[in-house]
C-alpha cells in the first residue's frame, strides 16, 4: 500500500464551460481521514468522483492508490470503496444478490462467508432475501455500507455517508471510519454535517466555488469550534 | 489491512453480470415478454397485410422474419441499460475494477439469450403464417442463421446502446444509430433463410450469407474492443 493514497496537483474539472473544480491540491495519507465540507456547488462531490475514477481531470495530475489516473484507473479501483448518494444496488435484486454481484466484480474470495458477515454487521440478515425496492432508505444506506466494505478497500470515499442513517447506523459507520484509521486505511468524507467532523476526520478541507479555501487538522477541536471556523472560512 | 482481493478474473465478472441480468429479467419479465408480444403482433399484422392464407408468401419468408426480428431487437437493445440508468447503479459498476468490454460482453450475451427466446416463437410462427412447402425440414439451418445474426445484433446493439446511454435523447438516438447498422444483418440473415426455406436448399448462397454474418460479428467485436473504454469514459 502506498504511503500517499491520494495525491492531486492542480486538478481541474468542468461541466461544459462551468468549472466545478479549479486547480485543487489534495493529499490523503494512509491512516488519514479527510473531511471535505463546503456549500452546495462547491465542487466537493465532483472532486470525490474524480478520486473515485468516475470523472477524468481536465487538467492537473491525480494519483490514487499509487496509480496515475486515468491510465492506472483499473488498478486503482481495486483499492477503492465508494459510498455515493445512491445505494448503487439493483432494486429488484435482494441485498444478498447485490453483494454477490459486487463480490464477483471484485473477485472477493470466500464470497458467501464475507457477505454473511457483512449482512450481519450492518444488521440486514433478516431482510437479506427481500428485494432492495422494499427496504427503507436507511436500510439501503446500510446495504451501501456493506457493498463499500465488501472487498476490504484501502481507500474509502464517502459522499454524505450519514444521510438517512438512524442512530445505530451512524454508530456503525463511525466505528468503521475509526477502524479505517486504526488499520492504516484512508478515507475522504464529503459532508455537510460539520459538527460531526471532529468524530470522523483528522483533517478538514473546505471548498468554495471549486477551490480549496482551507486545509487544516481538526485534532483537539470540538464541534462548535469547527463550525465556527467553517463559517468563518466560507463567509 | 490489505485489500482482500487480487485482480479478479474477467470470467467471474462476466458470469456475475450475466447472472444479474437474467435474474432481473426473471424477476421483472419486462423485456422478453414485451419482445415476444411485439414480434407476434408484428407478424400477425403482416400476415393480414400481405394477403390471405391462400397467397404463397414463401419467397418473402426471410425478409418478413428478419424485418420483424430487427425491430424486435431495437426494443430489447433499447432496454439494455434501463435498470442501471433508472436505478442509478452504473457508478457502482464503473467504480469496480471491471474491463469495460466485459460490461459489453455481458449485455451482449443477455441480448443473444433474449433474441433466442423470441426466435423460438417467431421461427415456427413464420412457417405457419407464410410458408407453403417443406419449411420444417430447414429449421436447424434457420436456427444457425439466427444464432449468427443474434451475435451480430447483440454486438452492434450493445455498442450503440452504450453510446446512447449518455445522451439526453437516447430513445431517439438508439434506433437512428442501430437500425442502419442492422441493414447488412437483415439482408444476410434474410438471404440465408430464403436459401434454405421452402426446400430451396441453395447451400452455396447459405454459406456465403453465413460467412458475411461471421465477418460482420468479427468487425463489430473489434470495434467494441477498441472503443468501449471510451464509451464509458466521462
Amino acid at each position: 500500500m502506498p504511503d500517499l493514497l491520494v495525491s492531486a496537483r492542480g486538478v481541474v474539472h468542468a461541466y461544459g464551460d462551468r468549472r466545478a473544480v479549479s486547480a485543487v491540491d489534495l493529499d490523503v495519507a494512509a491512516g488519514e481521514r479527510v473531511a471535505i465540507a463546503g456549500p452546495n456547488g462547491a465542487g466537493k462531490s465532483t472532486l470525490l468522483r474524480m478520486v473515485a475514477t468516475l470523472l477524468r481531470p481536465r487538467a492537473g495530475s491525480l494519483t490514487v492508490m499509487g496509480e496515475e489516473l486515468p491510465k492506472g484507473a483499473r488498478r486503482a479501483r481495486m483499492g477503492i470503496g465508494y459510498l455515493a448518494h445512491d445505494p448503487l444496488a439493483y432494486l429488484d435484486l435482494s441485498p444478498r444478490q447485490n453483494l454477490q454481484l459486487y463480490a464477483d466484480l471484485y473477485g472477493v474470495p470466500d464470497a458467501a462467508d464475507r457477505i454473511e458477515e457483512l449482512l450481519d454487521r450492518v444488521d440486514l440478515i433478516a431482510r437479506a432475501e427481500d428485494p432492495v425496492r422494499v427496504l427503507s432508505r436507511g436500510m439501503n444506506q446500510r446495504l451501501a455500507l456493506a457493498r463499500m466494505l465488501l472487498h476490504q478497500p484501502q481507500l474509502l470515499l464517502l459522499d454524505e455517508p450519514h444521510a438517512s442513517l438512524d442512530a445505530s447506523g451512524t454508530a456503525l459507520l463511525d466505528a468503521e471510519l475509526g477502524a479505517a484509521r486504526a488499520d492504516g486505511r484512508g478515507a475522504v468524507i464529503v459532508t455537510h454535517e460539520v459538527e460531526r467532523i471532529a468524530q470522523v476526520a483528522d483533517r478538514l478541507v473546505v471548498m468554495r466555488a471549486g477551490r480549496v479555501v482551507a486545509d487544516e487538522p481538526v485534532a483537539g477541536r470540538g464541534p462548535a469550534e469547527i463550525r465556527a471556523r467553517y463559517e468563518q472560512v466560507i463567509a | 489491512m490489505s485489500t482482500a482481493t487480487n485482480h479478479p478474473r474477467w470470467t467471474r465478472q462476466l458470469a456475475g453480470l450475466v447472472r444479474k441480468d437474467l435474474r432481473l429479467e426473471l424477476r421483472t419479465k419486462e423485456t422478453v415478454v414485451a419482445m415476444v408480444l411485439f414480434a407476434v403482433i408484428t407478424l400477425t399484422i403482416m400476415q393480414f397485410g400481405f394477403g390471405t392464407r391462400d397467397d404463397d408468401l414463401t419467397r418473402f419468408t426471410g425478409g418478413l422474419m428478419w424485418v420483424t426480428l430487427a425491430f424486435t431487437a431495437v426494443l430489447g437493445v433499447g432496454r439494455s441499460y434501463v435498470a442501471e440508468r433508472e436505478q442509478r447503479v452504473l457508478d457502482g459498476l464503473l467504480v469496480s475494477p471491471i474491463p469495460r468490454v466485459v460490461l459489453l460482453a455481458a449485455k451482449a450475451i443477455a441480448i443473444v439469450i433474449y433474441m433466442a427466446i423470441v426466435e423460438v416463437v417467431v421461427i415456427p410462427l413464420v412457417g405457419i403464417f407464410f410458408v407453403k412447402g417443406p419449411y420444417w425440414d430447414s429449421i436447424g439451418w434457420i436456427a444457425l442463421v439466427a444464432l449468427l445474426a443474434n451475435v451480430c445484433i447483440a454486438l452492434s446493439g450493445t455498442l450503440f446502446s452504450g453510446l446512447a446511454l449518455f445522451t439526453r435523447a437516447r430513445d431517439l438516438i438508439l434506433p437512428v444509430l442501430f437500425l442502419p447498422a442492422l441493414v447488412p444483418v437483415v439482408i444476410a440473415a434474410a438471404g440465408a433463410t430464403h436459401a434454405v426455406a421452402a426446400g430451396a436448399n441453395d447451400m452455396a448462397d447459405y454459406r456465403g450469407y453465413c460467412l458475411f454474418l461471421v465477418a460482420y460479428a468479427i468487425l463489430f467485436l473489434l470495434v467494441c474492443v477498441a472503443t468501449y473504454d471510451a464509451v464509458f469514459d466521462d
